[in-house]
């Protein structure tokens, strides 16, 4: 008969504080990078070039229709074989950040679609130049706007981050499979790693609601 | 092409297969647990409406690698119950697509207005006829989108299963990598036929979209 315990698995407990914040920085990264990628999908995808339309449009439809998985084993071991020899965390970067990035571009395309063209054009005849146009104008609704995306994105991140784990970046998935091998405790590596995740997760949701209203304050408020 | 590679096309195709196969059951399973989880969250008892939020949420917040992990092996050492790779991996993908799916019955089931539930209440018409009668008829066409969108996740996601050992299509280019040793033509095919799969699903889901919206 399988006894539940933790204590069979507390010599494990001194590493999980670095599994987790490896988890968080190789989420933060990636948080950091795909907002960059996103921003300039998606001012490709609302260009007047129709070569980068099609570029960043085809960017998004490419890598939000491939698994994450697939992305990082073709970072990882693709990469290689042509000669390009990239560590198993940067390749994860890559491949998390490839991944986020096509959804940021959704994003922040949404937030721009959102503001009428007669607004552009409002400002500008107003004397604004480009910079006031998008401080004043654009900025404050499109943040509207994408504040509660981003939150579901930053927790798809953190869970992507877990994948990181099959090409051996020892986060908390990685500590997961590495307590449950060694111990034969599958299911509290597992409870333990699933709770922590739970966690981290919920945290982002809960900031997402805080910040969702504090902007909803008043319309006009900054 | 590598001509090492290019003799295993069929061994790809299966995997496609297979993948295809075990993503559309847990989209079947998942559709029916979340319209439960759904119905759930939109009832007027509390106890049972945050029952299903913190369902919806613990199976929205567990990376799926771990809900496979914790499926095949956690459950097999807990309870002595020796399940295979693709029990294992049926039982977590439609834990996940039946969190999304509950997401998606609720908004398609608050999507009619509260005025309908009570003009069909003030004709008498009990809980169930009003589901049955006004609000599903109507919450199905909201569902539909997303529901596309839930299918093309969960087959992103049964690429997980790999690492529990099920052979579908991530799997089956894992094992030609290890014969052939190599790796970029391998998985540039692996993810080309995922591609073709989920893009032509989009499609046909935006096609389904414009034929039932004009439906009236």
């Amino acid at each position: 008969m399988y006894q539940f315990s933790l204590r069979a698995i507390s010599t494990y407990f001194e590493p999980l504080p670095y599994a987790i914040a490896m988890t968080l920085w190789l989420s933060l990264q990636t948080i950091v990078l795909s907002t960059i990628v996103g921003i300039v999908g998606a001012l490709c995808r609302r260009s007047d070039s129709l070569l980068l339309r099609f570029l960043g449009g085809a960017y998004v439809e490419v890598l939000r229709n491939i698994p994450l998985l697939v992305v990082i084993y073709l970072v990882f071991f693709g990469l290689a074989q042509i000669g390009i020899r990239v560590d198993n965390f940067n390749s994860a970067l890559i491949a998390l950040t490839l991944n986020a990035g096509a959804y940021m571009t959704e994003i922040f395309r949404g937030g721009l679609i959102a503001i009428p063209r007669g607004q552009y054009l409002a400002a500008l005849s107003q004397g604004m130049t480009k910079l006031q146009l998008y401080r004043y104008v654009v900025l404050p609704q499109v943040v509207r706007v994408i504040y509660a995306p981003l939150g579901n994105l930053f927790i798809g991140i953190i869970i992507g981050s877990s994948l990181s784990a099959v090409i051996g970046v020892e986060e908390l998935a990685n500590w997961m499979f590495y307590v449950g091998n060694e111990s034969f405790r599958y299911m509290e590596s597992f409870l333990i790693a699933g709770l922590v995740y739970v966690g981290l997760a919920q945290s982002v949701n809960i900031g997402r609601i805080v910040t969702g209203r504090a902007l909803m304050r008043a319309p006009g408020a900054r | 092409m590598n001509p090492h590679v290019a003799q295993y096309w069929l061994v790809f195709l299966k995997g496609a297969g297979i993948t295809l196969w075990i993503s559309w059951l847990a989209l079947i399973l998942g559709g029916l647990i979340g319209a439960v989880i759904g119905l759930a969250r939109t009832s007027r008892w509390r106890v049972l409406e945050a029952a299903a939020l913190v369902y919806t949420e613990v199976f929205r917040s567990i990376p799926p690698l771990i809900l496979f992990f914790g499926c095949f092996y956690g459950v097999s050492y807990a309870i002595n119950l020796d399940l295979s790779p693709f029990g294992a991996a049926t039982i977590a993908l439609t834990a996940v697509a039946s969190a999304f799916m509950s997401e998606v019955v609720r908004a398609g089931i608050e999507s009619v207005g509260r005025g309908q539930w009570e003009a069909a209440q003030s004709s008498g018409m009990r809980y169930w006829q009003i589901q049955r009668y006004v609000v599903w008829p109507q919450a199905i066409r909201v569902m539909l989108p997303p529901s596309v969108g839930v299918y093309i996740s969960t087959l992103k996601d049964s690429s997980l299963a790999s690492v529990i050992g099920y052979l579908e299509l991530t799997k089956s280019g894992m094992l030609i990598r290890e014969t052939t040793g190599v790796s970029f033509d391998v998985f540039l095919i692996v993810a080309t036929l995922y591609f073709v799969i989920n893009y032509s699903i989009s499609l046909g889901g935006a096609a389904l979209e414009r034929r039932f919206w004009f439906v009236h």
